[in-house]
């Protein structure tokens, strides 16, 4: 028998030498490379690569992203009419490091791509998902029961106008409010007189009897006649978007405020981190600050990073990497959880969840107390002494508060303190007061540490305040809340005071997403006002800003505050009782403290409380819902109890929802009207003050609307928001829309007769001398030619040009050709400092919230940072975990968005298929629970973990166990973009055909509908009192082996 | 302008990093002079005072990146890219860099070059690996791009039977879809896993085939539309297992795109920075620099396979 | 056979037949798509069910022309149902890789641009020269039947053809001396498709050529055994002797088998470190370890075993040992290749991008199943076919009346 060899090396290297002289396989590879056909073949493709016709400027589009709120510009190559491959726009600053110069033309910047996240480049699965809405859907059995059919657009419109016996057809001889009956009050005059006296009933200055004897004929147009300050009928339309951005956002309050008369408009920032917005705001009157990445040599993040969500990655992360790299730059995170960020930082601090402003709290005393903080910065207390010191800004750190009954209630003024006017504050100067004027010739610095008596009053400096805060807990204490040793802290803080300006704290929703959001961010913004680093190259900036399309400014052409022909009052409070005080109210007069549910009078945008709040009729009774691009009974944090709420038509009478695919929450509507993803429509997106330069980001139809065409007045369009909004109001005749609806500039018909303007006003800048260029014949030409996929219902240029005064057309163009206005990367510094400043006063006391109370305790709210542990609405600190032992912590991952990138296959399914709990193994040994095996999620709010859908359809909240050291113990970390119960991946109904669900897109849990739910409330999330925050991070759960289903 | 001397923040030196400790000195002293300074409490002091102040932080890290100065590495890359392009294609020789400490783990790439080659579910060119290291509290997280090594002795090339999958002059080892059986051999063959084959399938099928029908028209033309892989226009459709349905698929560092002067799709996208690309016929590219960084390294080099992919550990 | 033991029979085939032809209309026209193989682990089933079959046919192929080429006259008998059987395990492979392939008509490419460094072209090539030797050697075999020429010469009336007849048994041992290098080479040679894989360190032994070798002339013994020991017509007392001839020769190549897979597994465990232990762990241990015990060891050597020292003279003992040492080898060929492959090349691939065909694991779906089921019934098909027409009965029996 024949022997194979058996010269088996030891060493793989010397087989393969001996194989490869081998004379054989040498032979025979000579053999091989001499059959001619092989050879043929090798010559053939040696080097014959052919042109890319994705390349072509005339195939390319540049417009702005919407997968995520970061709205990056973005090209788009065109391929048959769809997008094939999208890339970073190379003009972008938040794509390309630094960008093309502006002037660049569409062919050079033709083979340059930008940078963007998984996210960006799955959009292509967004407009291409087959489950996409094109119709709109009428509900065909209780609502939520998920079986449809399909209406005419112009029936659809009809019947939620007029309103009736929508759904008799069913069986359901209810009668649903229409448009027509809920537009009540239409007279705008006497709109305007009868908000000015319904104030004053609100205000107690006017007696209800007298505002009833003076319009006792128009009583009816009241939500309720016995609070007139309630608002009109009117106030019944609730606009409640989910994502909605600039261009868009303007569009919904032109048709909900000044045309429709309704105050309720609403985002969803409260779901996201507003918290954080509203202590910039209050403690800067700017609500978004960023560090100067490219030059800072610390940064902190706080609950965020730049690698994964925040406002963004793709601007954020290249500057810290290179940064890194280089050695200018270290970083350190704050997250229970190890982060992407947090992985490659030089500190990790992982805090216990909640904790963070403890450990804000903790940090500022270390800073006070070893004394590393900016005196000289923070001892000046107006405008004039921060510029002798070339300081961009100053504090009202030195600045006398008024302690009133123990409560640090007013800043004092020169008046009461006998020094000066009335509008001047004070300050102690080496012991001597002196008022603050607000006088450019005149610096005042005043003692940072000030405790005296003031013609008889208590008085504490500001910076005192803080002091005694930092001071009221020992190391120790603070150790023991936040879980972490001394010495990291101590070490982070002074590498935070250790780089002068060139230092910062950034921090995005893990920080805020708490009901002490607004403190502990405020901590945080004082963290960064003890280095004084506002507007310092590598400190903390406010971005370069942009021009604003809505107009106003001196050049602008259109001024869309202006430009309403009949622009009705804000009256009455939103329905959520957002930036409205209970106090001011006649609902106050009649029932004192505690309200009802909770007022909000400094922040907007209260996305939870929307739903429940209507269906409470709490302040008054909604009618009807028009729910846009949002999913509440997803996103939101209990979000599963409105679900009860929507399926009842008696507590949400009308249910219409805009969605562009039966979603989560849209699956309970009555009406889906479909809408276009943001490849099919327009918007005018602000750029993340991340991008120093001034930057004007322009979206457009880029690609065919994959919705129905319907005719609306005549003209053709795309089913989307703006046609929707364009019928009803049009069958309302409500002014603002149609012949006229521009004061002195025309007709608004069609999407581009808002939204071409809006580019308009970008193209000729804000101030005089900033118009760009015209775009000549070949960039005309090749506008065009990249439009030819394009359906005459969207591209029509005579139509577009109509939009616009003529000598602004080749500069719309101009701009649409780049995908909106970017200033060059040169403009970004001046000297030591930002080129675009922030330069105003940072209040480290508030007097604003120091002054107002609780509507639910009537107790003030504390006007400094400060750390009071998470409270329920109430105020009263929160239970303990109890039998629940984990902390529950959320986080994104760079891969998708919350709710709306199931559908990316490439990228939120195939690079994860399902969220996991991420354990450290300490709590999966106690649990019992091995790495892999199926848990289910429980907790106070939910026992049982599971969720109600109503109609009996249940989502479990069972998932698998992720067992990792990247989380401290005691904390469960759960991603979000998972654990959809709708969205393309269950059955539907329509027609009476199912249409199944893919069910890859069900895999994995939401952690929400396991969050807690207010005490008090009882069928909303923890609530930020101040922030209006939901709570997303302060809910202890349990996890226990469960059976895969 | 008086400044109390107990408010002033004095950087303890012993506890500031080297490199940091000058400039905090500098601006101990500084402080220190300014104090005494303002104790005269005239007025020139501050503006002297305020004159330094200004200086302070000019003095600390020289070379900041303030605009004109900053180089865009996406640029200068395509810059190379042209020169290279120039040169007979024997002469130049495609590398590719991936910084591991700049990889944020973001996975744009992966997806970035799914959607540039519109690839079916299963076939992945450039999957980022993710690994924890260490121990509560002491843990990092460390990633690996891996896209096609592109070996100067690729094992999977000799493998196939017939002659479909070579490696060019230029470095790059490439797949002729027209002749692959799919016999999947080279799959095997490889010791980086960095073959894939294509089954013929689709992200929406067959569950979402059926919801386009009833809505409308397809909405999914994206899973259909013509692909520019090795520079020639194909399309996968259902039903008709054409090229590339059936072949073994792999990275080729984007040659239809390079050849066209662009940048592969995962070095365009990179959002970290990390991943470059170059020529290392060109002495003078960003590439060649950093190959003969001390951090280099490269997969399984034991293997003697010599990757043209560099690693900078 | 019995009616009975027909009807089964019957029953069985047309059962794997239907099976069968559903899983290759499903091949046809869902391309792959049904498969559980993935690009991570690229060889499934069918791989190892053409591992099988071309290894049994090479070495029932080589059994055979041995007993040509050598002139042994105790197992001449073997001769031509052992060329037959080889001919049908042969296409049965052959078929099973083709629809392993992606693009299966593109087959003929590997002779149109062959790459000879690639040993799958060597192999494809073998092949190409082997199927026409078996054919030939079948044919000459058959121009040596006395039975065919007894009739032919009760026509021509004399016996004239004897040196013809010779002159065909000379054919046919030159032919032998030609295929016997060729089928050792091409059977071990399918050990070298695999071991000459450095990135498939399971694979990539030495041992492995030899191991194939060995492991096809035991399974192609195992089934000529079972073959022998089954047919009726073996049952004369030249049949007996050809069994027990048979039985020691299977129990020698199983004992030297044993001997090389020990050696394949204990060298790589024995000091419970280094690379190769875990994976053998897994196979001994793990996800395999029912494959390797029980079918594979169980009754594929223990059972066997037993019977054949047990009961070496016993028909059906000898029939039950080659049938189930021939029908397990099917889990040796899936031992030998599917560990190769679950071990990710480079850590965390497994979690780096989800998809079904990304998977370092590997279960066959039923549809592979359905497509063997069908090579089955094809070979077994051709087989009964054969075996009723007068070409393919032994060389040394009289034919039944015909």
């Amino acid at each position: 028998m024949n022997q194979p060899r058996q010269e088996k090396q030891a060493d793989g290297l010397s087989r393969r030498e001996f194989l490869g002289s081998s004379a054989f396989v040498g032979g025979m590879a000579a053999f091989a490379s001499q059959l001619v056909g092989c050879r043929a073949f090798r010559e053939m493709n040696s080097g014959a690569i052919g042109s890319y016709a994705l390349a072509d400027p005339k195939n390319t589009l540049y417009t702005t992203c919407l997968q995520c709120h970061l709205a990056c510009p973005i090209k788009v190559r065109v391929w048959e009419g769809t997008p094939a491959k999208l890339t970073g726009s190379p003009y972008s600053p938040q794509n390309y490091l630094p960008h093309l110069p502006y002037e660049t033309s569409p062919d050079q910047a033709a083979p340059a791509d930008g940078k963007l996240d998984v996210k960006g480049q799955s959009g292509v699965q967004t407009y291409g998902d087959p489950y996409r809405l094109r119709r709109v859907l009428k509900r065909q059995g209780p609502r939520g029961s998920n079986k449809w059919r399909v209406v005419e657009f112009n029936q659809f419109i009809e019947e939620v106008v007029t309103g009736g016996k929508l759904f008799a057809e069913i069986g359901d001889e209810r009668h649903y409010p229409g448009f027509d009956e809920v537009y009540a009050l239409r007279d705008r005059d006497l709109a305007r007189r009868m908000a000015a006296d319904a104030k004053k009933v609100g205000a107690g200055t006017m007696t209800l009897a007298a505002f009833k004897q003076q319009y006792s004929a128009d009583l009816d147009k009241l939500i309720d006649p016995d609070h007139p300050d309630l608002g009109p009928k009117n106030n019944g339309f609730v606009f409640q978007a989910g994502r909605i951005e600039h261009g868009r956002k303007e569009l919904m309050k032109w048709f909900t405020h000044d045309s429709f008369g309704s105050n309720n408009a609403y985002e969803h920032t409260t779901i996201c981190e507003q918290s954080h917005h509203i202590a910039f705001k209050q403690m800067t009157g700017k609500t978004h600050m960023k560090p100067d990445l490219l030059n800072c040599e610390f940064v902190l993040f706080w609950g965020t990073g730049a690698f994964s969500a925040n406002f963004g990655l793709t601007c954020m992360a290249e500057k810290v990497t290179t940064g890194t790299i280089s050695g200018r730059l270290k970083t350190a995170v704050v997250d229970p959880r190890l982060s992407n960020d947090a992985g490659k930082a030089d500190w990790w601090l992982p805090v216990k969840p909640g904790a963070d402003g403890a450990l804000a709290q903790w940090m500022i005393r270390w800073i006070l107390e070893n004394k590393r903080y900016d005196a000289r910065y923070l001892a000046n207390a107006n405008k004039a002494a921060a510029q002798a010191d070339h300081e961009p800004t100053w504090t009202n750190a030195t600045h006398l508060v008024k302690i009133v009954d123990g409560h640090p209630l007013q800043r004092m003024t020169a008046a009461e303190a006998g020094v000066g006017s009335d509008n001047e504050f004070v300050v102690s100067h080496r012991g001597k007061l002196l008022a603050v004027a607000d006088d450019p010739k005149r610096p005042v610095e005043g003692d940072l540490l000030v405790d005296a008596t003031v013609n008889g009053t208590k008085v504490k400096s500001a910076f005192q305040l803080l002091w005694d805060e930092a001071f009221g807990r020992t190391p120790d204490q603070y150790a023991r809340i936040t879980g972490l040793p001394p010495r990291l802290v101590e070490e982070v803080a002074r590498e935070l005071t250790s780089h002068g300006k060139r230092a910062a704290v950034d921090m995005y929703r893990g920080a805020v997403q708490h009901t002490d959001g607004f403190h502990t961010g405020c901590a945080i913004v004082t963290l960064n006002m003890l280095i004084g680093n506002f507007d310092w190259k590598g400190g903390l900036q406010v971005g370069g800003g942009h021009w604003h399309e809505s107009g106003g400014k001196a050049a602008s052409i259109y001024n869309f505050k202006k430009m309403h022909p009949a622009k009705m009052p804000k009256f009455g409070p939103p329905i959520s009782r957002e930036k409205s005080r209970y106090e001011d109210s006649s609902l106050f007069r009649d029932a004192g403290y505690p309200a009802k549910r909770p007022w909000y009078p400094f922040t907007g945008n209260l996305y939870q409380e929307i739903i429940p709040s209507f269906a409470q009729g709490y302040p008054y009774k909604g009618r009807i819902l028009f729910l846009h691009k949002g999913t509440p009974a997803l996103a939101s944090p209990a979000g599963d109890k409105v679900i009860g709420m929507l399926e009842d038509p008696a507590k949400v009478p009308l249910f219409i929802s805009s969605d562009i695919v039966i979603g989560e929450t849209t699956m309970y509507a009555d009406y889906i009207v479909p809408d276009v993803t943001y490849f099919e429509r327009w918007a005018t997106p602000h750029a993340t003050p991340d991008v120093p330069t001034k930057t004007s980001k322009v979206r457009q139809p880029v690609a065919k609307p994959l919705t129905e065409e319907v005719e609306v007045d005549g003209e053709r369009m795309p089913l989307c928001l703006e046609t929707f909004l364009i019928a009803v109001a049009k069958k309302l005749n409500m002014p603002g829309f149609g012949r006229g609806a521009f004061v002195g500039h025309g007709d608004f018909h069609r999407s581009e007769d808002w939204f071409l303007k809006l580019v308009a006003n970008i193209a000729v800048g804000d101030k005089a001398g900033e118009r760009v260029p015209d775009a000549d014949d070949a960039e005309l030409a090749l506008f065009r030619q990249a439009r030819r996929h394009l359906p005459p219902s969207v591209f029509d240029e005579t139509k577009w040009k109509r939009a616009v005064l003529p000598e602004l057309w080749r500069k719309v163009v101009y701009v649409l050709n780049r995908g909106g206005r970017f200033a060059s990367f040169g403009t970004t510094y001046d000297g030591e400092y930002m080129k675009s400043r922030f330069g105003k006063a940072v209040h480290l006391f508030m007097d604003d919230v120091a002054g107002q109370r609780n509507s639910l305790s009537g107790k003030f709210f504390i006007g400094y940072p400060a750390y009071r542990g998470q409270y329920d609405s109430s105020g009263k600190p929160l239970d303990g975990e109890g039998a629940y032992s984990l902390a529950l912590i959320t986080f994104k991952e760079p891969i998708g968005g919350q709710s709306r990138t199931i559908s990316n296959y490439w990228g939120n399914i195939a690079l994860k298929n399902e969220n996991a709990f991420v354990l450290n193994p300490v709590d999966a040994r106690r649990l019992g629970l091995a790495d892999g095996q199926l848990a289910r999620l429980r907790s106070t709010a939910n026992p049982q973990g599971v969720v109600d859908l109503g109609n009996g359809g249940q989502k479990e909240l069972v998932a698998k166990v992720a067992v990792s050291e990247g989380i401290r113990p005691g904390a469960v970390a759960v991603s979000w973009h998972y654990g959809h119960w709708a969205y393309g991946s269950a059955d539907v109904i329509v027609n009476g055909r199912r249409i199944v669900g893919d069910r890859r897109r069900a895999a994995g849990i939401c952690p929400n509908h396991a969050m807690a739910v207010d005490p008090i409330l009882k069928d909303v999330c923890l609530t930020d009192p101040i922030g209006g925050s939901a709570s997303f991070n302060d809910t202890f759960v349990t996890l226990t082996p469960a059976v895969s289903s | 302008m008086r400044i109390d001397k107990e408010d002033l923040p004095v950087p303890d030196p012993e506890v500031t990093a080297a490199n940091r400790a000058q400039n905090a000195i500098e601006r101990g002293d500084f402080l220190r002079k300014a104090a005494m300074l303002a104790a005269g409490t005239c007025s020139l002091a501050v503006g002297a005072a305020a004159t330094v102040s200004r200086r302070e932080a000019p003095a600390r890290v020289p070379a900041q990146p303030d605009g004109a100065d900053l180089d865009n590495p996406l640029e200068r890359m395509r810059r190379e890219l042209e020169r290279a392009l120039r040169k007979p294609m024997e002469e130049r020789k495609w590398v590719m860099v991936i910084d591991r400490q700049k990889c944020i783990g973001c996975k744009a790439c992966t997806v970035s070059c799914a959607v540039e080659n519109d690839l079916p579910p299963g076939v992945v060119y450039r999957p980022v690996t993710e690994d924890e290291v260490g121990q509560f509290p002491h843990v990092r997280r460390v990633f690996l791009p891996r896209p096609c090594m592109q070996c100067e002795k690729p094992p999977c090339t000799p493998v196939c039977p017939v002659t479909a999958t070579y490696r060019r002059p230029d470095g790059v080892v490439v797949v002729d879809y027209d002749i692959c059986i799919g016999c999947r051999y080279c799959l095997n063959a490889c010791p980086y896993n960095a073959r894939t084959a294509d089954f013929g399938e689709f992200f929406t099928e067959p569950a979402g085939r059926e919801a386009a029908g009833l809505v409308g028209e397809p909405a999914t033309a994206y899973e259909h539309r013509a692909t520019f892989e090795y520079g020639k226009s194909r399309r996968r459709e259902h039903g008709k297992e054409r090229s590339p349905m059936g072949n073994a698929r792999k990275c080729h560092f984007c040659l239809h795109r390079v050849e066209n002067g662009m940048l592969p799709a995962c070095v365009a996208t990179c959002l970290g920075g990390a991943t470059l690309f170059g020529d290392y016929g060109d002495p003078a590219s960003l590439v060649h620099e950093l190959v003969g960084s001390t951090r280099v390294t490269r997969l399984k080099e034991d293997l003697g396979t010599e990757p043209s992919v560099f690693y900078l550990a | 056979m019995k009616p009975l033991g027909r009807k089964i029979a019957w029953g069985v085939w047309l059962a794997l037949a239907a099976f069968g032809t559903w899983g290759v209309y499903l091949r046809m026209t869902t391309g792959h798509r049904l498969a559980n193989y993935g690009s991570y682990f690229p060889w499934g089933l069918w791989v190892a069910v053409y591992v099988y079959f071309s290894g049994m046919s090479a070495g029932i192929f080589l059994l055979s022309m041995f007993v040509a080429v050598f002139r042994i006259r105790p197992l001449a008998r073997l001769v031509r149902p052992g060329l037959f059987i080889s001919a049908i395990a042969l296409l049965v492979a052959l078929l099973s890789i083709s629809f392993d392939l992606g693009h299966m008509f593109r087959a003929p490419e590997v002779f149109l641009r062959p790459n000879f460094h690639s040993v799958m072209t060597l192999m494809a090539w073998l092949y190409a020269a082997y199927f026409p030797i078996i054919l030939v050697a079948l044919w000459l075999d058959l121009r040596g039947d006395p039975s065919l020429h007894a009739q032919r010469d009760d026509a021509s009336g004399g016996q004239a053809r004897e040196p013809a007849r010779q002159r065909g048994e000379r054919c046919l041992r030159c032919i032998g001396w030609l295929g016997i290098p060729l089928a050792v080479v091409f059977s071990s040679g399918l050990g070298g498709l695999f071991a000459t894989l450095p990135a498939k360190p399971y694979w990539y032994q030495s041992l492995y050529p030899v191991l194939f070798l060995v492991g096809a002339l035991l399974s192609g013994s195992a089934l000529m055994l079972a073959v022998v020991s089954a047919g009726q017509r073996f049952q004369d007392e030249e049949g007996v002797r050809l069994r027990r001839i048979l039985v020691r020769i299977v129990l020698g190549l199983l004992a030297f088998d044993i001997i090389i897979e020990s050696a394949e597994i204990l060298v790589p465990m024995w000091y419970a470190v280094g690379p190769e232990y875990h994976l053998y762990r897994t196979i001994l241990f793990g996800r395999f370890a029912v494959l390797f015990w029980v079918v594979h060891v169980l009754f594929g050597i223990a059972v066997p075993l037993v019977l054949l020292i047990a009961k070496p003279c016993c028909r059906w003992a000898a029939a039950a040992a080659g049938i189930l040492i021939a029908a397990t080898f099917l889990a040796v060929r899936l031992i030998l290749i599917l560990p190769g492959e679950i071990t990710p090349e480079i850590k965390g691939l497994r979690e780096a991008y989800a998809d079904p065909r990304l998977s370092f694991s590997y279960v066959p779906s039923t549809f592979e199943w359905a497509v063997v089921a069908f090579l089955i019934a094809l070979g077994w098909a051709v087989f009964v076919l054969g075996n009723r027409t007068r070409l393919f009965r032994d060389a040394g029996t009289v034919p039944d009346k015909a």
